[in-house]
């Protein structure tokens, strides 16, 4: 009696073992090829070139000691830097015109009962889905008539075709779950409507908003085509589109500065969207805000 | 604030003496200026955003279906009206062709290849397990680069040369010598090509699709599945009656936008191989951006694009039939 007492915490614990093992034995390819790429790319604008370009060395370490000659490359030989502030600029613009586009409408759409409300929200919601490749086209048009071709204005102008609609659902779930009672307080003590949203609401949904600023930079840095198509001066473009398109010159590729490039910028906009993942999911999937 | 919405004040200020229901109700005039008040507020909140995207969205998307019927060009202002010229000229275009079969065969097989990797991490990550949280970050982090960034690396992971791939199949003694026929040159081949593009797809966006299947599984309450089982459903029951229905509509969504976001994403093709070797890897968008904004032909480029739109059609109405339905 008193062994087999004795002997169930030790199987208890084996047994938690055991399934600790399986899950990472599971687990372990996923997060390989997850990182994998990643890590090749931060050793690659590290290498020295010889390092690089030597078949006969195993690559997944340093054969010749690291070097920051690439990021030098970068920076005093390329327009990396302006492209750096150009994203920047971008994206501040973009975070600005979603603000105070999505919130409002989000709060309107969410909070004060118009009629057709949902249609609306849902149509704002859907044009989120047209794809950028039906809509560059006729938007390079656009962007012409403003006379923004050749200049990073013409992001600011068209990066909100995709924030806004996806601001605005975020700020919809966002606003449902602040209590009605709030407003309604602040209603019957004096406010006004206008009031009611800036000093009640507005404080307390201090979060919604910053998600939906982050989302505005994240999104930004997600596009390609956009500034594929309106930008073409070597000095005007955003990072994700300027190295792929300037860094590569016909056969030469110089993959160091390339992968530091790329990474440098990729990788803080990673880490800043994980951060925020479940809510993108949560609002796509229509749980927003739960 | 405005003058407008403090002239409301008196008239909170007497609801509040005369407290009771009825009569707010009998000052039907104040309840209409009130109701009018919030709707004109209503309407002047969501005027900028509605107003953007139906210039920026709305007016492009018409304007893309007019240039399709119309020869317009970069060079000229003026466009004529071609009927349905550009698509036929679309249709009888061999790369047409191959864009449109491309196009389905990366979808198809890239859906199939995400959602086998997605189901197994989603499955992985309902357990719990110590440094779980490590783990989720860390695997969704290929949906999180941006895309032009990561497909560059691929483009490297990739080389003709010092391939990494290559590296470790050659140790294996799995291929051939660098230069030889039985060396993968993974971008160069045309029948590595396409499958290596895809595989980037699927390596960027499997963990969406797990994420996305695990918002589901998460999203389906315990005391529910508690109840079933109390009832007597068996484990096969529950999820069949209780799971399945829960996380359907979760799981369309998800799908719906991988649909949209994979057919209609240039970036990968483009940065990898722009269409090539040959035509071995075109694709719609690529083909459309080659003709629309490269070659200028803006009504031919906006009428390939738009063949693309019964390909999401199916997808976009899932969706939509979803979202009427749940109620929030």
């Amino acid at each position: 009696m008193s062994t087999s007492a004795l002997a169930r915490p030790r199987t208890a614990r084996q047994k938690e073992r055991r399934r600790h093992l399986l899950i990472y034995l599971g687990i372990i390819p996923f997060v390989v090829i997850a990182v994998f790429p990643i890590y090749w790319m931060a050793i690659t604008a590290f290498k020295q070139d010889p390092d690089l370009y030597r078949m006969t060395n195993i690559p997944f370490w340093f054969n010749l000691p690291p070097t920051l000659e690439h990021f030098k490359t970068l920076f005093y030989h390329t327009n990396y830097g302006a492209w750096i502030i150009n994203t920047m600029t971008i994206s501040v613009w973009v975070a600005v015109i979603t603000l105070l586009t999505a919130v409002p409408a989000g709060y309107a759409l969410a909070r004060l009962r118009l009629p057709g409300a949902e249609n609306t929200g849902i149509g704002i919601f859907m044009s989120y889905l047209v794809p950028p490749i039906i809509l560059f086209i006729p938007l390079s048009r656009v962007v012409a008539s403003l006379g923004l071709q050749d200049s990073w204005w013409a992001l600011v102008v068209v990066y909100p075709t995709f924030t806004i609609p996806f601001g605005t659902w975020l700020m919809m779930g966002f606003f449902k779950t602040v209590p009605m009672e709030m407003e309604e307080a602040a209603r019957v003590d004096g406010c006004g409507f206008l009031g009611a949203f800036l000093r009640v609401v507005l404080p307390v949904s201090v979060p919604g908003v910053l998600t939906a600023v982050i989302f505005a930079f994240t999104l930004s840095m997600q596009d390609f085509l956009y500034g594929l198509a309106f930008v073409a001066p070597g000095d005007q473009k955003p990072v994700p589109v300027g190295v792929p398109t300037e860094l590569i010159r016909g056969d030469v590729y110089y993959w160091g500065s390339l992968m530091g490039a790329a990474l440098l910028v990729g990788l803080p906009v990673a880490i800043l969207y994980n951060f925020f993942l479940d809510r993108f999911i949560q609002g796509i999937t229509g749980g927003v805000g739960k | 604030m405005t003058s407008s919405f403090q002239a409301g004040d008196p008239d909170t200020k007497a609801v509040r003496v005369a407290v009771s229901l009825p009569a707010i109700a009998r000052s039907g005039g104040w309840l209409r200026t009130q109701s009018a008040r919030r709707l004109g507020f209503g309407y002047a909140l969501l005027a900028p955003a509605a107003l953007y995207v139906a210039l920026l969205v709305a007016v492009p998307f018409l304007f893309s279906l007019y240039l399709a019927v119309s020869d317009a060009d970069v060079g000229e202002q003026v466009a004529g009206f071609v009927g349905l010229e550009n698509f036929k000229a679309a249709l009888e275009m061999d790369s047409f062709w191959i864009a449109l079969r491309n196009s389905v065969v990366f979808f198809v097989v890239a859906a199939v290849l995400k959602s086998i990797l997605g189901t197994s991490l989603a499955f992985l990550l309902l357990q719990n397990f110590r440094g779980k949280k490590l783990v989720r970050a860390l695997v969704v982090i290929p949906f999180t680069l941006p895309v032009a960034i990561s497909v560059l690396g691929w483009k490297w992971m990739y080389d003709s040369q010092f391939s990494v791939f290559n590296w470790v199949l050659s140790r294996m003694g799995l291929i051939g010598a660098y230069g030889t026929d039985a060396w993968p040159v993974w971008l160069g081949d045309p029948r590595l090509a396409l499958i290596a593009c895809i595989l980037v797809n699927v390596w960027r966006t499997f963990p969406f699709s797990a994420i996305v299947l695990l918002a589901g599984f998460t999203s389906v309450p315990t005391e529910v599945l508690d109840a079933a089982k109390v009832d007597g459903c068996t484990f096969l029951q529950r999820f069949r009656h209780v799971v399945a229905p829960m996380i359907f509509p979760i799981l369309m969504v998800g799908f719906l936008f991988d649909t949209v976001f994979t057919l209609s994403d240039l970036s990968v093709v483009y940065i990898l191989t722009q269409g090539g070797p040959g035509n071995a890897t075109q694709i719609l968008p690529v083909l459309a951006y080659q003709i629309g904004i490269q070659a200028g032909n803006l009504g031919r480029g906006a009428a390939v694009a738009l063949f693309l739109v019964p390909l999401l059609a199916p997808a976009m109405f899932i969706f939509l039939r979803n979202l009427k339905r749940r109620e929030y």
